[in-house]
């Protein structure tokens, strides 16, 4: 048997920007129009010319940034969408997760809701009913199970999906940024149930902006960009790759100069840059890594002491850590400088003045 | 298992095997649908019985009382039921088909499965109010004393071909509506306007006698036309299955054929219509 399970060859989907124009016989008379005055139609290839294979048991990560085409890519997989050129083939049972709780109805209780996330994704009933004990026991909402989900908590209904999820048996698994929903705990036991997967030899294609997902899950990396496939191979270098290219384009500093003085009339920040620890301007960091905040600011108020606080939100908006001042600074000048170096999840900071 | 996908080669009619494979899938879709339907309403499962009823106590006061349709020896109100049955049937399948397909978006954005299967599932989901309908019409047999005709043997016959033109229109109007949105506008004015042109409360002998030739004829294009007055026929015996109901019969057959085609060549591009 050959250990080939996807073979994608040349893959491309475009649209046509401004939306379909289905059968508007207006809009199809000025396509037309424009094909025989040789104006060109305005078409956007939102994926082009994407190949590669994955092996069994292999976990490929893909990446890239907003609108890269990592989506559509997925969507074609998973046969959602059709591919406007190129080619796949998927040897084995595919089962595809671009969010959880597919077609949950709120009506319908969490048992009812079980078998129709299941179905959907692809299980038999009989299989539901095989796996429905564990599957109850995995969501920890035993007591509601007969509660129509609508009288959920969103955490709640997010781990009842997963739960049926994380009793898929496919051979092949393409997963869309899953990880993304619900809490810390909740996103690490995601992350754990994932490894069994890839660990028990089932073969995964994972879009995520998550790069230690990716570091730790993934043999293999694809880094996406504008549709095309820019680099491909060890997860490490391509990640660092992506994070470092996009580097280029500084958001990390930002000139405040001409900001007015706070309500309050106490002062001013002037300037904000983010680095890393070697002095270098940066725009994204793992949270794994130290950085630098520093903050240029101006006092208009005599006397007054300002008290560094620094609230760190992560990509998807949610707050990461807080940071405090160890102590109260009292600024002698009229510049100061607010530092603060963070390693979380035990975070100091040390505010100093220039 | 082995999934291809070339954008050269796209499969002109559905895959049937893929469709059963899916069955469980179906049925699940359809089991919601009924618990769906009822939940949070004070008479529940008592609704899929005064619908009917409603509509045939009017009918039976109209038509039967009023008007006075000839209907030979049956009485009025069993003549009703049994048109009633397959017309409350064939509307069911439009209304809920027809938005089927946009009220899944949420679904077929996300997950691939054959298409075909939601409107499919809605359509079974009316095979309840069939059933209910039927039973009243037993009901009203026992209660007359009458007996049915002879030609009963046809009937599952019937039957079949009822299922499959509420399908293929079903069908039909699920994938043009994912185009053209303004069906769902459309849809209740059909099944209004098609009650009226279909032989329900009255038999279609009175079309044949009254209006010209060409006009019968655009009458049983109509393909629930021929076989509403076949399902009568071989229930109560009454009117003629043949002549220009041969009509319907074509005209149903092709629409069942081509909602599949059709439909299929919308699966296509569902996912980035909706």
């Amino acid at each position: 048997m050959s250990n080939r399970m996807v073979t994608v060859e040349g893959l491309g989907k475009r649209y046509k920007l401004g939306g379909p124009t289905g059968f508007d016989p207006r809009a199809r008379m000025t396509e037309n129009l424009k094909r025989i005055t040789g104006g060109k139609r305005e078409d956007f290839w939102a994926v082009r010319d994407v190949s590669f294979t994955l092996d069994r048991g292999e976990a490929v990560g893909i990446i890239g940034r907003n609108g890269a085409g990592k989506s559509t890519l997925l969507k074609m997989l998973s046969r959602i969408t059709v591919p406007t050129e190129g080619r796949f083939t998927i040897d084995g049972h595919v089962s595809s997760l671009l969010e959880v709780g597919t077609g949950f109805h709120p009506e319908l209780s969490g048992r009812e809701n079980i078998f129709l996330n299941g179905t959907i994704l692809g299980m038999r009933r009989a299989e539901v009913r095989r796996k429905y004990d564990e599957i109850v026991d995995f969501s920890g909402v035993q007591k509601f199970i007969d509660t129509p989900v609508k009288h959920y908590s969103s955490g709640q209904k997010v781990r009842l999906a997963f739960a049926v999820a994380a009793h898929l048996e496919p051979e092949v698994m393409i997963i869309d940024e899953v990880l993304a929903v619900g809490d810390v705990e909740f996103q690490r036991k995601c992350l754990g149930k994932m490894k069994d997967v890839a660990n028990s030899g089932r073969t995964i294609l994972f879009v995520s902006h998550n790069m230690s997902a990716i570091n730790s899950l993934c043999s293999r990396c694809v880094l996406l960009d504008a549709g095309r496939v820019e680099a491909m191979g060890e997860p490490g270098a391509i990640t660092s790759q992506y994070l470092n290219k996009n580097n280029d384009e500084l958001t990390g500093e930002k000139d405040l100069s001409s900001s007015p003085i706070s309500s309050d009339g106490a002062g001013r920040i002037t300037h904000l840059r983010w680095t890393n620890t070697n002095g270098k301007v940066i725009d994204h960091a793992q949270v794994t890594q130290a950085f630098d905040l520093e903050v240029d600011f101006e006092i208009a108020e005599r006397g007054y002491k300002p008290q560094p606080v620094a609230l760190v939100y992560n990509s998807k908006g949610e707050q990461a850590f807080m940071t405090f001042p160890a102590k109260a600074t009292t600024p002698p000048s009229r510049d100061v400088t607010a530092r603060a170096c963070t390693s979380p999840p035990t975070s100091s900071t040390k505010t100093h003045t220039t | 298992m082995r999934i291809t996908v070339d954008a050269k080669h796209w499969k002109v009619l559905p895959d049937l095997r893929e469709l059963f494979a899916h069955r469980d899938l179906f049925l699940t879709l359809a089991i919601r649908d009924l618990k769906v339907r009822y939940a949070q309403t004070v008479l529940g499962l008592a609704w899929a019985v005064v619908q009917p009823l409603a509509t045939l106590i009017i009918m039976s006061l109209i038509f039967g009382r009023a008007v006075e349709v000839e209907t030979g020896n049956v009485p009025y109100p069993l003549f009703a039921i049994v048109g009633i049955s397959a017309w409350s049937y064939f509307a069911f399948v439009l209304k809920e088909s027809g938005g089927s397909i946009i009220g899944a978006q949420e679904i077929v954005r996300k997950i691939y499965f054959p298409r075909l299967i939601i409107p499919l599932s809605k359509a079974a989901v009316g095979l309840m109010d069939l059933l209910v309908a039927l039973l009243m019409m037993v009901a009203l047999f026992v209660w007359y004393g009458v007996s049915p005709s002879a030609h009963l043997i046809f009937a599952p016959l019937y039957l079949v071909l009822i299922i499959v033109v509420a399908l293929g229109t079903g069908i039909w109007i699920s994938a043009l509506s994912i185009r053209f949105r303004d069906l769902q506008h459309v849809v209740p004015f059909m099944i209004q306007f098609g009650l009226f042109i279909t032989p329900i409360a009255y038999p279609a002998s009175k079309i044949t006698a009254s209006v010209p030739h060409w006009v019968q004829v655009l009458y049983f294009l109509n393909p629930m036309a021929g076989v509403v007055e076949g399902w009568r026929w071989s229930i109560l015996g009454l009117g003629d299955p043949g002549g220009l109901c041969i009509l319907s019969l074509v005209s149903g057959a092709f629409l069942f054929v081509t909602s599949f085609i059709y439909f299929r060549s919308m699966e296509r591009v569902v996912a980035d219509l909706v």
